[in-house]
């Protein structure tokens, strides 16, 4: 009996070590990540800033490159000698892009870290879950995620640095215009960025001049998109557009080209990633899709102050990680020198409401998602200048023809 | 009919997955008694496994082999760390400790090998093949071969070599196989190895359409177990069945109702059957094992 007992106790042992294991390392995920920056000479305390992004979870792809961004640029203005002599210190919490845990984080970062203003989310799900204690605390909030909602129900505290769906959906609509599409088939995701790409596009369609003779939904995580495609196929429709941010948009190119739809396909800003062209392969070849200007910098015009910044940032960034920045990586660049040029701006004392009236009076700052021109109406600050189309050639993006 | 035919060949192509991951499930269970809930993580290892050994150098029909390999071994150290100091003790534990197995793994992934999604190449390059009006992709070729192989491969082994046939016995009743000298907790390391291999067999055929990453195990794992269930736990042609059976109907479901319920129409068959026939579809009169 004893040897059973001994057995049964290592057994739980190693459950329970399993267990602790497999927490600590999901748990310390966020712990890790709140890591010091900005330490040195500093004149008083340093600008506490949280931010919110997805490590894990679906758009871990899209949180990890914002990270690196943050810490790059925090890094140059602390170096650089900090905010009016005070450095300024970023915690990062993980969301899991999960909302839930957003709230959990915000509320750490409030409460306990004290932060002057959040940066986040990076996905639009947890970016609007966190709105009732940003509202609650009245501190600023810059969201890196798309979703049009995060500034049509409009928060006076709540900023965001990519451009909204209601920005490049009628770009997107009009260029199919001007190309003789007329009948569009969407697919769009369940979630977040799908729901609100679709409601744009139903929207502004009719206005546009384009119908949608068919629209498909998926589930985040579906692999196989044969229903959905095989009936835009039989709707009659011109052209394919696929509304997602997610990874199942290189498996519907690639099965969209097996299929043998037989029209050009579509795609959106959140497609603007290199392996969504590696993951389509041959069928990514002739996918347009509509994104900033960051993609290819030479867009902004080689004689423009865009330009420098833009190039500056790719260098940098690609020094760093050994890998150019993606757009995400840019939305959280403009996401923190908002913050930070603001926050040099404020006479007196820095606090949370003195820094919201200095963002939201940003006019013409000159960042990486476009041109930002912030109002007490309008807090995406971006328009359809600052926007392109791509599309894929040779396995890389290239300027899609202009008309 | 020609669209027909073409749901019917993606369900098909899904439901030769779920089967793969139901066998790996199928397995355990008839060696331990309970579920490993860890075996949709073997299904991503064999995936970013396969792309690592990829951007090594190696070919692909190496770095699928090795990938394969690999993560058996995974499921090897994985069994001789965490299962077998339960042995003897309740599947109930068994699935705990598979539980957190699952977690670890899938962080270690994460670590391992970036948040990003990983991209593995077709098996071999061409357009997709025409039948009866339906496209199948080339790499569905693959899934469906490399299925039918493994089942015919496991099917022999079971009823022809002396290692099928002991597995089989201690599945059956493993004292009495351990009275006859077989090594009973051998066997079970061996069942973690080997429903690993298959695990990872899936993740690595289906890269190829989907690209992988360190997230993509547990969706699958749970339609796996469904598949299990649904066809019947513990009989290898039962899931094999419950798999193709679960990929056809969540593809009608899609192409006739709408895509966003698939899961769901799934889930509700799966509870009927499990209200009116709990042995699973293909499963014969519940066998209690002691």
């Amino acid at each position: 009996m004893r040897g059973r007992d001994l057995r049964l106790l290592m057994a739980v042992l190693v459950a329970v070590l399993v267990a602790a294991l497999a927490v600590t390392m999901a748990g310390c995920t966020p712990a890790q990540q709140t890591e010091t920056q900005g330490e040195g000479t500093t004149q008083g305390e340093p600008i506490k800033i949280g931010a919110i992004v997805s490590l894990t979870g679906t758009y871990a792809g899209l949180g990890d490159p914002e990270k690196k961004a943050i810490e790059m640029e925090v890094d140059r203005i602390n170096k650089a000698g900090g905010i009016n002599g005070r450095q300024i210190e970023v915690i990062f919490e993980d969301d899991g892009t999960d909302e839930t845990k957003a709230v959990a984080a915000v509320s750490k970062l409030i409460e306990q870290d004290k932060v002057v203003a959040i940066i986040g989310a990076t996905g639009t799900g947890p970016t609007m879950a966190v709105r009732g204690d940003v509202d609650r605390a009245q501190i600023p909030q810059v969201s890196m995620a798309g979703g049009t909602v995060i500034t049509e129900t409009f928060d006076d505290l709540v900023f965001q640095t990519p451009w909204s769906n209601k920005i490049v959906m009628p770009y997107l609509l009009k260029y199919m215009k001007d190309h003789d599409i007329t009948k569009i088939g969407v697919i769009s995701d369940s979630g977040g960025f799908g729901k609100d790409a679709l409601a744009v596009l139903q929207k502004s369609a009719p206005g546009a001049g384009v119908e949608i003779a068919s629209s498909q939904t998926f589930n985040p995580g579906d692999t196989d998109f044969t229903a959905q495609l095989t009936k835009v196929k039989d709707s009659g429709a011109n052209a394919l557009v696929i509304a997602t941010a997610g990874k199942e948009a290189s498996a519907i190119a690639k099965a969209a080209k097996d299929l043998n739809i037989g029209m050009p396909v579509y795609g959106t800003h959140g497609n603007a990633r290199t392996e969504f062209i590696e993951g389509a392969g041959d069928a990514a070849e002739g996918f347009r899709f509509p994104a900033g200007k960051i993609l290819l910098p030479e867009t902004y015009g080689t004689d423009t102050e865009a330009y420098k910044v833009a190039t500056d940032f790719v260098n940098r960034y690609t020094a760093a990680n050994g890998k150019a920045p993606d757009t995400f990586a840019g939305h959280a660049y403009d996401a923190i020198n908002l913050i930070a040029e603001a926050a040099k701006r404020a006479q007196g004392d820095l606090t949370p409401a003195a820094l919201r009236d200095e963002i939201e009076k940003t006019a013409g700052w000159v960042g990486i998602g476009g041109t930002f021109t912030f109002s007490p109406e309008d807090h995406n600050g971006l328009s359809e200048n600052d926007i392109v189309m791509y599309e894929v050639k040779d396995g890389k993006w290239v300027l899609a023809p202009e008309n | 009919m020609e669209a027909l035919a073409q749901f019917i060949v993606a369900g098909l192509k899904s439901g030769a997955i779920y089967a793969l991951l139901a066998l790996g499930f199928t397995i355990v269970y008839a060696s331990t008694g309970a579920i490993n809930f860890a075996q949709g993580e073997f299904f991503m290892l064999g995936g970013v496994i396969g792309v690592w050994l990829l951007s090594l150098g190696m070919p692909i029909p190496l770095a699928v082999l090795g990938a394969i390999v690999l993560t058996a071994a995974i499921g090897v150290v994985f069994e001789i760390l965490a299962v077998r100091p339960i042995e003897g003790g309740d599947p109930l534990r068994i699935i705990m400790v598979t539980i957190g197995g699952s977690v670890l793994l899938r962080q270690l992934a994460l670590h391992a090998f970036g948040p990003d999604e990983l991209t593995f190449p077709a098996f071999t390059r061409g357009p997709s093949i025409r039948l009866l009006g339906a496209a199948i992709e080339r790499q569905t070729v693959w899934i469906w071969g490399l299925t039918l192989l493994a089942v015919l491969a496991l099917a022999a082994m079971y009823r022809y070599t002396g290692f099928g046939k002991a597995m089989r016995a201690t599945s059956i009743r493993s004292e009495a196989a351990r009275l006859v000298g077989i090594d009973a907790a051998g066997m079970v390391t061996a069942s973690f190895g080997l429903s690993a291999a298959l695990g990872a067999m899936a993740g690595l055929v289906v890269a190829p359409l989907t690209q992988t990453a360190f997230n993509v195990g547990s969706a699958i794992g749970l339609k796996g177990f469904a598949a299990a269930i649904l066809g019947g736990l513990g009989n290898p042609v039962a899931a094999v069945g419950g798999g193709l059976i679960l990929g056809v109907l969540e593809s009608l479901t899609a192409g006739y109702i709408d895509p966003l319920y698939k899961d769901a129409v799934a889930l509700v068959v799966l509870l009927l059957v499990l209200f009116i026939r709990p042995q699973g579809l293909f499963g014969g009169a519940a066998r209690e094992k002691v």
